[in-house]
């Protein structure tokens, strides 16, 4: 059937004023009725109410009509109601085309435009419908078992979740043992739970669970494959020989964590004083240390004045701070440097009253539950807190005071820019959180990386676990800084979600992939070179009428629908089902035309 | 059409991201903020399913403007926005050679709540297209 011979309902919205108030609404209808192709204009008070969905089931089922679209709020909220209201009538949901005409006309146009324009989408939504077919749901079968990448704290809360819904989980961690970043922290911000208490209870149940295996000491070479039918070897190191394994898994969990910023040579001293530490270094000498008088000492020598400066690594400004030799500058908050600086002057003050702190910070971001209080206590602490302009940082040099090793020079802002020289025996910078490295991993899934080096996840609200290769999650601080507890919910949601992919055995896939026309096709292979995900589209030799010719063929499972392919075809041989080329060339056309293109 | 959608000829399509600027456009109807009416935001996964040809039959069917809004380098299909650049850059080489005024065809990146980002680019692209008119192009 041709796009001509196409029944189209349009179905459109008052929103109980929120369109009607500045769309003529019935006016549309009028203009709408008389559309080509258009059987059925009908409006409602709420399209999304039952009445509103029973005319839609009623029309389809009087097979008055057998495309549908929808004119309301954005297509975000109700896609999903007015497809379950078809799929109710018996018709494949995939029959619909939505026109966003409240959040992209009647909230921000108004009188005579606002109804003009939503006519226009209308028609345009109309043209796209004419060409959409039925489509069926791309079923694969799954194996129940998923992969998890990386044995830190976001890496053992997902797979004991993930164990813990009866699914298997292979635990790879490239270090000999299992804790990540969470084996060198004391006591956690905000809060002051020791992160060794926080490691053994989640690592008892893992080390123990049947559903678990682990692999410390290992490296992963290659991972090929699609949504449940993932395979991947991986170099495991036992008794100094390398064993290679072979992981047939569902779906990934990306959870390699981050490591510490470390800072360049001479950058606040660092490398040239030995009394300028990292925040890592300070949190490994509490831990360690047995000092029992009124001040903290360090290699013997007491510490009469502490210097903490914020900021270390992160909120770079370009033009201000130096870049790495990869040209890299972080220009995001850490985030977690905050309240763990503070968390440590805390634990300092209320331990060693005689070691006096000052913090020298840009801004105090204490963003977190129980976090401002721990700024509130500092100040109780008699912490002396300077400000410092990210244009002008303070200064660490070697004192000629003889009781004083450094001095680190201020322009301190709280002060009217007083310019000061704090005397310090010891100097503490906040280094922050960057992303572990994992370049060769994120290639070999094609997994997108931003800017900031982090992993990239599909939506950072609607979306925030998932990558657009559907079956590999991200959770933790791979994704972006996080303290422990959110990198614990970020794993959990990661962790949920891999386990309700995989629950049922088989996979359910939108069916928006891309589809060769094989009577067009004629194996140019342009579409495979311009694919983005290696192995969704192949040539492969096929008989007709005798002859063995070359045809593009589509792995839909891998098929990312992203129309990379479509651009290219020489022949139009190819285009994404759901969004196809000549659908947006309809749209355009009945733009153009005014509402009256055929 | 009423007289007034008449005088509207200068039109702008405006290809959308899914995942970024069209839900971006959506927080800007969110937020009431009102925008040149003669815009017309098409949703799409990504925009490297454009061909070069797209761009021109738009021209050549009277759109005076286009804004492709992408999610940028942050686009969730890997190597799409890499892809996309090189095509535009090819446009564009053709648009010269067709004396078309490069502006008329904008790449921008728009995330999910760049209100103020999205409002300037429509604002200055109306401004143009009002400046130069729809393209004269055969058709």
């Amino acid at each position: 059937m041709s796009e001509n011979n196409k029944k189209v309902g349009v179905y459109i919205c008052y929103c109980g004023g929120n369109i009607s108030d500045h769309v003529d609404v019935e006016e549309v209808r009028n203009r709408v009725e008389k559309m080509p192709g258009v059987t059925v204009a009908r409006t409602n008070m709420f399209m999304c109410s039952d009445p509103g969905q029973e005319m839609i089931i009623e029309d389809l089922k009087s097979d008055k009509i057998d495309r549908v679209v929808v004119a309301s709020c954005a297509p975000s909220l109700h896609e999903a109601t007015f497809r379950g209201a078809i799929e109710r009538a018996g018709s494949n949901p995939f029959i619909y085309d939505h026109a966003n005409i409240r959040e992209q006309v009647s909230w921000v146009h108004h009188g005579e435009t606002a109804t003009d324009k939503a006519t226009l989408l209308i028609a345009a939504a109309s043209a796209k419908s004419k060409l959409l077919k039925p489509l069926e749901p791309i079923r694969v079968e799954a194996k129940k078992h998923t992969t998890v990448i990386g044995g830190g704290i976001a890496g053992i809360k997902t797979a004991l979740d993930i164990a813990q819904k009866g699914i298997e989980v292979a635990l790879i961690e490239k270090l000999p043992i299992l804790g990540g970043r969470l084996n060198s922290l004391d006591r956690l911000a905000p809060f002051g739970e020791k992160a060794s208490d926080i490691l053994k209870e989640l690592l008892d149940p893992v080390l123990n669970h049947n559903a678990i295996t682990i692999h410390t000491d290992s490296k992963i070479e290659t991972i090929k494959g699609y949504v449940g039918n993932f395979s991947l070897i991986v170099t495991k190191k036992e008794n100094n020989k390398d064993i290679k394994l072979n992981i047939e898994t569902g779906a990934i969990v990306m959870a390699t964590g981050s490591v510490s910023y470390t800072p360049l040579n001479g950058e606040f001293g660092f490398g040239q004083h030995e009394q300028v530490i990292t925040l890592q270094d300070l949190i490994t000498l509490l831990k360690e240390n047995k000092s029992s008088g009124s001040s903290l000492e360090v290699n013997g020598k007491r510490i009469k004045n502490m210097v903490m400066i914020h900021c270390v690594g992160s909120r770079q400004i370009p033009g201000i701070h130096q870049p790495k030799e990869n040209g890299q500058l972080n220009e995001y908050c850490s985030r977690t440097c905050c309240a763990a600086l503070l968390n440590a002057a805390n634990q300092i003050r209320e331990k060693f009253p005689e070691t006096g702190i000052y913090e020298m910070y840009r801004d105090i971001r204490t963003y977190g539950r129980g976090q401002e209080e721990l700024y509130e206590q500092a100040s109780k602490n008699k912490v002396v807190f300077m400000r410092y302009e990210a244009d002008a940082p303070p200064v660490v040099s070697e004192s000629n005071h003889s009781e004083y090793p450094l001095k680190v020079k201020i322009t301190d802002s709280l002060t009217f820019n007083e310019v000061m020289d704090v005397p310090a025996d010891l100097v503490v910078l906040a280094t922050g959180i960057e992303p572990d490295n994992v370049s060769d991993i994120a290639s070999m899934m094609k997994l997108p990386i931003g800017t900031d080096q982090f992993l990239l996840e599909v939506h950072p609200k609607l979306r925030p676990v998932e990558f657009s290769i559907t079956g590999i999650f991200l959770g933790g601080t791979c994704q972006a800084p996080m303290d422990t507890g959110e990198t614990c919910n970020a794993a959990g949601a990661a962790a949920v979600k891999a386990s309700a992919l995989l629950s049922k055995g088989y996979i359910e896939l939108d069916p928006f992939v891309a589809e060769v026309n094989t009577d067009k096709c004629q194996g140019h292979g342009a579409c495979i070179e311009a694919c983005l995900k290696e192995g969704a589209l192949t040539l492969t030799e096929v008989k007709i009428d005798g002859k063995i010719v070359k045809k593009a063929q589509v792995t839909a499972a891998m098929c990312l629908g992203c129309g990379a392919c479509a651009a290219v075809c020489p022949k139009k041989a190819i285009d994404i089902n759901g969004w196809a080329l000549k659908q947006y060339e309809d749209m355009v056309d009945a733009i153009v035309s005014d509402g009256f293109a055929v | 059409m009423s007289p007034q959608a008449k005088r509207q000829e200068n039109k702008i399509l405006i290809l959308a991201t899914e995942t970024c600027a069209y839900p971006g456009a959506d927080s800007v109807g969110q937020a009431h903020s009102t925008y040149p009416a003669n815009t017309y935001i098409l949703r799409v996964r990504a925009p490297v399913l454009f061909p070069e040809s797209f761009y021109f039959d738009c021209f050549r069917k009277g759109i005076s403007g286009i804004i492709v809004m992408s999610c940028g380098e942050e686009c969730p299909y890997d190597g799409a926005y890499k892809a996309l650049a090189k095509r535009l850059d090819a446009v564009y080489k053709k648009m010269k050679a067709m004396e078309i005024d490069l502006k008329r065809l904008r790449l921008t990146a728009i995330c999910t709540v760049c209100n103020r980002a999205f409002l300037k680019e429509v604002n200055q692209m109306d401004q143009l297209v009002r400046e130069l008119g729809p393209p004269q192009l055969e058709a």
